[in-house]
């Protein structure tokens, strides 16, 4: 009997953490104190903003944008934080690479009045979409009406309960259906690369491909 | 009355809505204004009641009362909250305190949860008989006037939380405060669907043609909405495209430098025929529906700004906008992707021109503002926040919480 997928959704509040940054240095000083949630809403979390693809966390999009120091912010949006296990980790890389610029240009601007860098943190609340399918099929109607905090659900924040490069969606394509194939097409998206519709898209015609495959081999027998 | 919703608003919104209604069922949630009628946080409250009272929460709303004396004080204290100093003596505060008390003897303050809405009603803190207080901050906080934003802090500090629509209104208060912004009800008259009939009846009113583009600013008369960098704007874009500029606004009868802004707009306009200066009457929102929907690109080119819900309201609307890079305007506007953000006169003039030689684009930007303010603020996404937030202090400690 094969498990069926249900598919969850989840939403947060934000709360104030109190901690404002004006330029690069507060900005090191507040990474380095504030709560993980903190870090954890400033760069996981990016992806459930509708965000476009210069940047790739809250961090990198204000120097970018707020500070203009380019350089530094194409080095922060770089950081994979899928890449660390640990927010202690993420949150010394993060750290690094400011202080490494900092070394370099020690005399960066300030941002202007108005427009500091908040640290917040978020409540997340998980949810059933009230959505359960049983097979590729059904599955591949599901992806495609399902709300986007769902697709953020299993296919970012997966990332960090599951660790590493698995999601929720090519972990059930692997062990539940024993698709391996499918599986590793879904773990080649680029998390980065893609809005959460683009990813709906890349699933979708990943899944269609495995399912119209199926067909045929049943036509075939 | 929540079924009214289904298919407009996330469906995600009314599933966990539901949610939070049985693990609240039958707790009590009590609001408290200053005020029945006008202003957006009665406008949503009388919403919002009948829905939480829907899914099985016993809602209430209830009403200070003021005499004149209580909301001239009132009305300084907000004033200078928002940055304009005004004298508040020991004697208006002390008034302030007396009027809350009077009210707190005539209402049931009882409550598992009571949200204190603004400063008016904030010194019934002193009269809490139990539950949960959260006093909610819808006032741009972020250059108070420092002796006022002390005074009001005493009350503040009392509260279990507070709640603020932008990140940089919140103050560190040492109670937990939120974030949670305003939102736009799709039902209301300012914002639901209109017949392209409904549409051309609103233009023929004020005798606008319908042969070109229209460029659109809605706001009150009031310098830091920037009317005159709108018309400068404006002319610069005429150069090349033709197209009708409507500055539509209320008369700000309790304002006298609206007058002065007013007449100031108005002479800069001039005698031009394309300029419509639009004063609307209160409770004009079905004509303000239409012209949004008649406008071919929304300005809300703000040198300053509390949260600026118009933006939404236009995006709603599936109109690109334009808008100035200050307070929440940055929330609603994702530059070069739900509209763009603009820092001066000439900048603005720039993206009119892109929008109006591309209306493709203008489309696309349209769709994705609409979507992001169907996900972000419509009233569900704030009735579920609020929901989120009173659950969460039943649940202290818990970063992730499963429904």
């Amino acid at each position: 009997m094969i498990e069926p997928f249900e598919f969850k959704q989840c939403v947060s509040i934000i709360k104030s953490t109190g901690k404002k940054a004006k330029n690069l240095k507060e900005l090191v000083e507040g990474i380095s104190v504030v709560s993980d949630e903190s870090i954890f809403h400033h760069t996981y979390q990016y992806f459930l903003k509708g965000h476009f693809l210069e940047y790739s966390n809250d961090f990198a999009q204000w120097v970018g944008e707020s500070l203009e120091e380019r350089a530094l912010s194409e080095k922060l949006s770089n950081i994979d934080p899928f890449a660390f296990n640990d927010i202690s980790i993420l949150r010394k890389e993060l750290i690094n690479v400011i202080e490494d610029y900092l070394k370099e240009f020690p005399e960066p601007r300030e941002a202007m009045p108005n427009d500091e860098f908040y640290f917040n943190e978020t409540i997340t609340f998980i949810y059933s979409a009230g959505v359960k399918v049983k097979n590729l099929a059904e599955f591949l109607i599901a992806i495609k009406y399902i709300e986007p905090s769902s697709i953020y659900y299993h296919f970012y924040e997966a990332r960090v309960r599951l660790g590493g490069r698995m999601d929720d969606f090519s972990r059930w394509f692997e062990e539940a259906l024993k698709k391996e194939e499918l599986a590793r097409k879904i773990r080649a998206i680029d998390p980065f690369m893609h809005s959460i519709e683009g990813i709906r898209e890349h699933i979708s015609k990943a899944v269609e491909e495995e399912v119209s495959k199926d067909m045929w081999e049943i036509i075939k027998l | 009355m929540i079924s009214q919703y289904s298919g407009i608003v996330p469906k995600g919104d009314l599933i966990i809505l539901q949610r939070l209604g049985e693990k609240l069922k039958g707790r009590s949630f009590l609001h408290i204004n200053s005020t029945r009628a006008g202003g957006g946080v009665a406008e949503i409250l009388h919403r919002m009641i009948p829905i939480l009272n829907e899914i099985g929460i016993d809602a209430r709303w209830e009403v200070i009362e003021g005499d004149e004396r209580f909301f001239d004080i009132t009305k300084k204290i907000h004033n200078s909250l928002q940055g304009n100093y005004e004298n508040i003596t020991k004697d208006m505060w002390e008034y302030h305190y007396e009027v809350n008390k009077r009210n707190a003897e005539r209402l049931n303050l009882d409550a598992d949860a009571v949200l204190i809405h603004d400063p008016q009603p904030a010194p019934l803190i002193e009269f809490r008989k139990s539950g949960r207080w959260i006093w909610r901050c819808h006032i741009d906080l972020s250059n108070p006037v420092k002796e006022v934003c002390d005074y009001l802090r005493g009350y503040c500090e009392k509260y279990d939380a507070a709640v603020f629509s932008v990140a940089r209104f919140a103050r560190a208060m040492g109670i937990d405060e939120f974030i949670i912004p305003p939102s736009i009800d799709p039902l209301s008259e300012k914002n639901r669907e209109l017949t392209d009939e409904e549409i051309s009846e609103t233009l023929h009113k004020f005798h606008i043609p319908e042969d070109r583009p229209i460029i659109l600013q809605v706001s009150r008369f009031d310098r830091f909405k920037d009317p005159i960098g709108v018309i400068k704007a404006y002319r610069s874009v005429k150069r090349y495209n033709d197209c009708i500029l409507i500055l539509a606004g209320s008369p700000a009868t309790d304002d006298p430098e609206g007058e002065v802004v007013l007449k100031e707009v108005q002479d800069y306009a001039s005698d031009d025929p394309d300029i419509f200066i639009l004063l609307l009457p209160p409770f004009s929102d079905k004509d303000i529906n239409a012209l949004q929907r008649a406008a071919t690109v929304v300005l809300q080119k703000s040198l300053k700004e509390g949260f600026g819900l118009t933006v939404s309201e236009a995006m709603w609307k599936g109109k690109p906008v334009i808008g100035g890079a200050t307070g929440g305007i940055p929330l609603q506007i994702i530059h070069g992707v739900t509209g763009f953000l603009v820092q001066s006169v000439e900048g603005a003039a720039f993206r009119i021109r892109q929008l109006l030689n591309n209306p493709k684009m203008a489309r696309t930007m349209g769709e994705r503002g609409k979507d992001y303010v169907r996900n972000n603020f419509l009233i569900t996404r704030q009735i579920r926040d609020y929901l989120c937030l009173w659950y969460a202090m039943e649940n202290r400690g818990w970063s992730i919480l499963e429904l």
